[in-house]
């Protein structure tokens, strides 16, 4: 099976083009990516960033 | 809801405080003793503390000992309490400090005596990575446990830094260790060449995203709103930093190789992602700083912000630097100069160093329960560790931009101005004055040192820490209407899954074709694989870490092809495990030491290393006489050959059993040439093969014109 990917990918000839394909990836996984945020629920974003805050174990020593 | 009662584990958490404490001062004194030895040449005392064996032993010690424990103490506080769950297994967790302690042991001993694999940050030998495999699996495990049992629903943005480190840094390892065992202490890489410097820089460059960002940018999400007291600027922010952090940094490590015998195809992909890195890097700079919005009045008073402020600042100069480097002409400067070494110090001090210090200040008065020891000493640390960086950094930026135009600088009738070694003299103030701030640096975490001892000692450590937390409601389908993000938030797999995704997707398309695709390195029919005793020379060339100081690649520009000779191809490589390319050239390129501008006789070289100050007056590179009267050992010859072979190099079927025959005639003739310049030696010493070695080099290109 390698051997047969092996062949044919030493008959790549526009190898150049690894660098175009490699940027479109990122670029479409980035613009989804940033839609998908900013669709996020306003309420949701409050409740995961306090995610430090709400543990109950929180010493109440002043220490600086 | 029944809330059940709990226990964190503090005391793995103060282990590998301590352990961080420990090993950074050791890291930090190591690297203050090599530095000192550029400055002053008599410190290479004996074969074992040479720059050369040194430099790993400092590289290693700071990053895996020092900044790795860091990471795990900061992991093992803030994960148990974002999940609201003790750590799975305390034996579990035992085993991984302990293990991580061993291994560092291993590297401490190992690395001075020479046993290396000779690539940078990847010097430790197989066992020893076999162990890093083991005791990494083991924290996985644990972390991974950890997270099935917790009682808090959504995973904080932290852990998905965590939990992308352990995938990363776990393919990271395995790909860069693949390696042929010859004994029980020695092994060859896999990869020769052209291909190994691209799985190097692959692995290097991701180490430095992957251990040393990834994990502390997930300590900087929760202990810097912890310490200011209020939630991160943006959580919208934070998930976009993460997904683009890892995606574009897996691509970037062939800036490290611009201008060498790298794919050109594979060098401009390297380029566009580190360009586009300053994107997520900034936004997890400008994420962490604006956390203290409305609190900046605080960062006066509490001296751990002050510690955080200054990390988060380096972090977004380092990583506005990085990208600056990977321009081509930018590169053409700094490359093989103080620079980087200003750069990486620049994001190890001010970015981890400060950070871990942080987070020290912040954590061992809580898990002590009592205040911090002395408020004024912090200050003290805070002030010596920000000078430190300051009188560390400076010097060395201006010490790389005069030693970059020196190398280039031509006189009117098309000369090199300036010979190598007058660059080298002239670079010895520069050093002095960066050893003073790295020591100004130490005597900082020496203060630390104390203050948390003092602390430790008034307090007393509250080793299970009582909690309470209601059980997590299993709720494992995604419902109609939910955002995507809070439901992979409680898919930890699926979490881990699309990180190894997103990192794989990166480095497969810059790696496999230049392992495939054979018009990448073009062969040249005259490079023939090395003679038994040239291999053994090598193998002492990279036993002694000459690769810290000496480059192996020369750049296509005028002013090297001036100084060394006909530029670097590709096809030269071929035979090379592991290659040897360099990333410093604190003394000169060697890849045409036997044919190029600066060949030498074996005599100048018998001498030079014998006493480098006497045939150069004003070196700064270590003796090594002891290779004068040290027994090559022939007996591994047979082995090498054998394991070369496997690894596709043509030595012919049974060369093995009269290789060392052929070793000792080549000696004989070396040994003749010496008499010639009337020195006596026999022809099985080490600096007899190390002679042949560096005569060979760069020589069959040559051979190619003659004919």
């Amino acid at each position: 099976m390698f051997k047969f990917i092996q062949q044919y990918a030493e008959k790549i000839e526009n190898i150049a083009v690894y660098p175009m394909i490699s940027l479109m990836v990122f670029f479409i996984f980035f613009i989804v990516l940033l839609l998908l945020v900013i669709r996020m629920d306003k309420k949701a974003v409050q409740l995961l960033s306090n995610l430090p805050f709400n543990s109950n174990e929180e010493s109440t020593i002043q220490t600086i | 809801m029944q809330v059940e009662k709990f226990y964190y584990d503090n005391r793995i958490v103060k282990n590998f405080a301590y352990a961080t404490i420990l090993w950074g001062v050791v890291g930090m004194l190591v690297g203050l003793y090599a530095a000192l030895q550029l400055v002053f040449p008599s410190l290479n005392v004996t074969q074992y503390g040479t720059f050369g064996r040194l430099r790993p032993l400092h590289t290693n010690a700071v990053i895996f000992a020092f900044v790795g424990n860091g990471i795990f103490m900061g992991v093992y506080y803030s994960l148990q309490r974002l999940l609201k769950a003790r750590m799975y297994s305390d034996l579990l967790s035992k085993i991984h400090f302990w293990g991580w302690q061993l291994i560092i042991v291993a590297a401490a001993i190992t690395l001075p005596l020479g046993l290396t694999n000779g690539a940078e940050y990847a010097e430790l030998i197989w066992p020893i990575d076999i162990a890093i495999t083991v005791i990494w699996v083991v924290f996985g495990w644990n972390m991974f446990a950890t997270i099935i049992k917790r009682r808090e629903k959504h995973l904080y943005v932290a852990i998905w830094f965590y939990i992308a480190t352990l995938v990363t840094v776990a393919v990271l390892h395995i790909v860069r260790s693949i390696e042929l065992p010859y004994s029980w202490l020695h092994s060859y890489t896999w990869y020769a060449g052209v291909q190994d410097a691209l799985v190097q820089w692959w692995y290097g460059h991701n180490a430095v995203a992957f251990f040393l960002t990834t994990p502390y940018l997930g300590l900087m999400y929760y202990f810097l709103p912890k310490a200011a007291n209020r939630p991160v600027y943006s959580y919208r922010l934070s998930i976009i930093h993460f997904w683009s952090l890892i995606f574009l940094y897996i691509w970037a490590g062939p800036h490290h190789l611009l201008y060498t015998a790298l794919p050109n195809w594979a060098q401009s992909l390297g380029i566009v992602f580190s360009i586009m890195l300053i994107f997520p890097s900034w936004g997890g700079m400008i994420n962490g700083l604006l956390t203290l919005r409305g609190a900046w009045d605080r960062v006066r008073d509490d001296v751990v912000l002050k510690f955080m402020v200054v990390a988060v600042t380096a972090y977004g100069m380092a990583t506005f630097e990085g990208p600056m480097l990977s321009l081509k002409n930018v590169s053409a400067i700094a490359h093989y100069t103080d620079w980087i070494v200003a750069h990486v110090h620049v994001g190890a001090l001010g970015w981890n160093g400060m950070l871990t210090f942080g987070v020290i200040y912040w954590l061992i008065p809580r898990i002590f329960s009592t205040p911090l020891y002395s408020k004024k000493l912090a200050a003290n640390h805070f002030w010596l560790g920000t000078l430190g960086i300051i009188f560390y950094a400076v010097p060395l930026y201006w010490a790389g931009f005069t030693q970059s135009s020196m190398w280039k600088e031509f006189t009117e009738s098309g000369q090199l101005k300036y010979a190598f070694l007058e660059t080298v003299t002239y670079m010895k103030p520069f050093y002095a004055m960066r050893s003073l701030g790295g020591t100004l640096y130490l005597i900082g975490a020496c203060l630390m040192v104390y203050n948390v001892y003092k602390t430790a000692k008034a307090g007393k450590l509250v080793a299970d820490e009582a909690a309470e937390a209601a059980p997590m409601i299993k709720e494992e389908a995604r419902h109609k209407g939910e955002h995507w993000h809070r439901w992979i938030e409680r898919k930890p797999m699926q979490m881990m899954i699309l990180a190894l995704v997103v990192i794989l997707i990166g480095g497969a398309i810059e790696i496999i074709p230049t392992f495939l695709v054979q018009s990448n390195v073009p062969t040249i029919s005259s490079v023939k694989p090395y003679t038994p005793l040239e291999l053994q020379g090598r193998d002492i060339y990279v036993r002694e870490g000459c690769y810290t100081c000496h480059s192996q690649m020369i750049r296509p520009f005028r002013s090297e092809t001036e100084r060394y000779g006909e530029y670097s191809k590709a096809g030269e490589f071929v035979y090379d495990h592991p290659f040897q390319w360099g990333s410093k050239r604190t003394g000169p390129d060697l890849a045409r030491s036997g044919t190029g501008n600066l060949k030498k006789s074996d005599g100048w070289h018998f001498r030079h290393f014998r006493e480098p100050s006497s045939m150069s007056e004003g070196s700064i590179m270590p003796p090594y006489a002891f290779m004068l009267t040290q027994e090559l050992d022939t007996s591994s010859t047979a082995a090498k050959i054998n394991a070369m072979r496997t690894l596709g190099v043509p030595y012919a079927d049974g060369f093995e059993l009269t290789a060392n025959e052929h070793l000792l005639q080549q000696a004989t003739g070396i040994v003749n040439n010496l008499k010639a310049d009337s020195i006596r030696i026999s022809p099985t010493k080490e600096v007899i093969a190390l002679i042949a070695y560096i005569q060979r080099m760069g020589t069959d290109i040559s051979k190619q014109k003659n004919n």
